[in-house]
């Protein structure tokens, strides 16, 4: 059993999810990507595409049509940690817990803007009425 | 017997005779090449009469290349040196990529055992099989990048290719305590102080150019590994960071998992690391790419700082390691700093790790009252000085004044400046520890401890698997997924990391970075099609766990004990904040199970059984007398 309970609720967390950061502070420097990023993700399975290529960040869940210059796929609750900042990127690229395709210099350089996230992630969780998907208290 | 060359070469500077011996089969079998060879080399020199003063004529010095080195494949160019450390008493050993190890295969040469010390300055000119010991006296005094292109402009053929060069620079003419070696200005043998060891030899370089072909025993196999090795390359998102940002990539990946130290081991956040982060690398100094021998991976990059105070000339930029030592462990976010912080080390010939980390725990000792300006030669060792972090390092590159204290490490210096200092200290057996944190990966902690040449990251493969970049399926201790930020299972985990280790970067001298990719098949099958020995992996494993052994050994002839292996307690502080808040290594308990897997007493010594079981009967003769 993983983290979410059904394909609408992962869908409903992770698409709010980043709806939040395309209106906080690291909106600017994911604009200036310029990315078209779509994420691929199983178990449940969901496709969103996160189209940083305007003047606001774009998101677009089951949009399967749009192309994209990086594709990241990867399991909901790989997705779900990775938020909390307790996935090792190093080791689940290298085991393909994580799988990247495209200009891997362009999304490495999104590391540093996203790194806001991991405080933000279960901030989100708690404000929002998800408290039983923060694995920090949890644990 | 592909790969190998086939000699080598012995060259006495006390009495100036060159010998020559051919390469015993049976020897490359049993010990593969690299430090394989060296440290059996060094250790038979020595073992009537260890005590030898790492600066005296009686220290011997190693340089052995691997059975790949000069084969054109990516991540098989290195070379590595041995001898005793002049930084910390022990077994010091490095390793260096660039171009300097292919030459010498193509000049006929496996390796040079230096032994004694010339009465002037010389310099070794290799030519095939012309072999010289020739007056330096005109290259003494010159920095690495002045002796390399003045060497080569001495001797290049006309209308020839000219040769390579390795060679000291002022910092190991002055015998500095972390002296490096360099190939081309930037491929550093920087570790352990073995400049120095030159040094005190009077040896300033080795010019050596050859032309002679290596055979490679089973080629059309070679090409068929090297078509699927294409695909494994351009799957990998390592290699392709490594192409575009070479080893400063992994600032931006190890802050996130508070691998970074920063402010001499206090933190694991800050503000301004994306300052010195690959994109303001590109942004601010980065000149071009570079590569080693046969390699296409390219990861050493050029800078550039065309205006301001730390202008310089396009050179070799800084790897990760001297970003995180004069970046993020000073605090210092002036990446332009950095990279001449970078050349005066790299031209003077000193470790950068140990540069940096020496000045990060100066500024410590600073910033904590223990000394002031009229200690520092006026000099504001403050947190984030940029300006006063190039000028100290200008000073321990001129041996003058403070810096000259700062010269012999921070081991040394701390029993200088006395008071609590040896708390801020980041060293294990004397040698400052590179910049990947043990809070975030708790094996990184008993690698540091147990390491024969004292806290280092590169001497096992412990960093490379438990940080996630390498995966070796084959064997079950490198294959399996650890619990993050836990002490489980890193005793094993060390032991097989150190055994494929030595085979793998030591013995066969793959690169720890462009050869990352390959699993132990691959590269158990390299080897096997270069020199046509038919190795299985459990017989490489024992070459690698008995070369750990000797290394470990000849560190315990030279006085190491358990005590010895032991970490500062900077390293092991808890963090009240950042990825790693709370995560301290249980040193005690992995100590504990790495010793009795590896039978090991509690004064830190092999057993005389394991010893003798694993074929270093001399070993432990001389360890249990």
């Amino acid at each position: 059993m993983g983290y979410f309970e059904s394909p609408e609720k992962f869908e409903e967390v992770i698409v709010g999810f980043f709806n939040a950061m395309a209106t906080s502070e690291m909106a600017p420097k994911l604009l200036k990507s310029g990315l078209v990023i779509r994420f691929n993700y199983t178990d449940p399975d969901l496709v969103v595409v996160v189209d940083c290529s305007g003047d606001q960040i774009d998101v677009r869940p089951h949009d399967t049509e749009s192309k994209s210059q990086v594709e990241m796929s990867m399991s909901a609750d790989v997705a779900h940690k990775f938020w909390f900042g307790k996935v090792n990127l190093t080791k689940a690229l290298t085991r393909k817990e994580m799988v990247a395709k495209g200009p891997i210099p362009k999304v490495l350089k999104l590391l540093p803007a996203i790194k806001p996230a991991y405080a933000m992630y279960p901030q989100y969780l708690d404000s929002n009425g998800y408290e039983q998907y923060n694995i920090l208290k949890s644990a | 017997m592909g790969g190998y060359a086939g000699t080598i070469l012995y060259v006495d500077l006390g009495s100036k005779r060159i010998t020559r011996q051919t390469l015993d089969i049976g020897f490359a079998r049993e010990h593969m090449g690299g430090m394989g060879f060296g440290a059996k080399i060094y250790f038979d020199l020595i073992k009537d009469n260890p005590q030898v003063d790492p600066l005296s004529p009686e220290n011997p010095f190693v340089l052995m290349t691997g059975p790949l080195t000069g084969v054109k494949m990516d991540g098989v160019a290195r070379w590595s040196v041995g001898s005793r450390s002049p930084l910390t008493g022990f077994w010091g050993d490095s390793n260096g990529g660039g171009f300097f190890g292919a030459r010498l295969k193509f000049a006929g040469y496996d390796g040079i055992v230096i032994t004694g010390k010339a009465d002037a300055p010389v310099f070794i000119h290799i030519e095939n099989d012309d072999v010289e010991i020739r007056d330096a006296a005109s290259y003494w005094g010159l920095d690495t990048y002045d002796t390399n292109d003045r060497m080569i402009a001495d001797f290049k053929p006309a209308g020839k290719r000219g040769g390579q060069v390795l060679c000291i620079g002022p910092a190991g003419e002055q015998k500095i305590r972390y002296a490096a070696l360099l190939n081309n200005k930037r491929h550093a043998a920087g570790r352990a102080g073995l400049g120095a060891v030159w040094g005190a030899k009077n040896l300033k370089a080795i010019y050596v150019n050859g032309n002679k072909p290596i055979v490679v025993a089973e080629p059309e196999k070679l090409k068929e590994l090297k078509q699927e090795l294409k695909g494994v390359y351009e799957e990998s998102i390592f290699i392709d960071a490594l192409r575009a940002s070479g080893t400063p990539a992994h600032i931006d990946v190890g802050v996130l998992a508070g691998d970074v130290p920063m402010k001499n081991w206090q933190m694991s956040q800050w503000d301004d690391i994306d300052d010195i982060g690959p994109a303001a690398i590109e942004e601010k100094i980065h000149a071009g790419h570079k590569t080693c021998y046969g390699c296409s991976v390219a990861c050493k990059k050029d800078a550039e700082v065309k205006t301001g105070p730390y202008k310089m000339a396009r050179g070799p930029a800084p790897e990760y390691e001297t970003v995180a030592t004069f970046g993020s462990m000073c605090l210092n976010s002036d990446i332009e700093s950095i990279a001449r912080a970078n050349e005066i080390c790299n031209r003077a010939g000193m470790d950068t790790i140990t540069c940096g980390s020496t000045i990060a725990f100066a500024i410590d000792c600073f910033e904590n009252g223990l000394i002031n300006e009229s200690d520092t030669d006026g000099i504001q060792l403050t947190w984030g000085n940029a300006e006063a972090i190039v000028a100290m390092t200008e000073k321990i590159a001129r041996n003058e004044g403070f810096g000259a204290l700062l010269a012999k490490g921070s081991a040394q210096a701390a029993a200088k400046i006395g008071g609590n200092s040896g708390d801020l200290l980041s060293t294990v057996k004397g040698m400052e520890a590179p910049m990947h944190d043990p809070r975030s990966a708790h094996g990184y902690a008993l690698a540091y401890g147990v390491s024969p040449r004292g806290a280092c990251h590169e001497a096992s493969l412990n960093f490379n698997v438990e940080s996630g970049a390498m995966l070796i399926p084959e064997i079950d201790a490198l294959y399996a997924d650890y619990e993050e930020q836990s002490s489980d299972g890193r005793a094993g985990l060390n032991m097989a990391s150190q055994d494929y280790g030595m085979f793998f970067s030591n013995c066969a001298i793959f690169c720890n970075l462009g050869a990352t990719p390959l699993n132990a098949t691959q590269a158990v099958s390299m080897v096997n099609y270069v020199t046509g020995f038919d190795y299985t992996l459990e017989e490489v494993m024992d070459i690698g766990r008995r070369l750990w052994y000797l290394k470990r050994g000849l560190t315990n002839l030279f006085g190491a004990r358990s005590a010895d292996d032991q970490l500062p307690k900077r390293l092991l502080a808890e963090l009240d904040d950042g990825p790693t808040e709370g995560s301290v290594p249980d040193m005690e308990r992995m100590l504990r199970e790495f010793y009795a897997l590896r039978g090991i007493d509690e004064d830190g010594i092999p057993g005389k059984d394991i010893l003798e079981k694993i074929g270093l009967s001399d070993l432990a003769a001389r360890l249990h007398r």
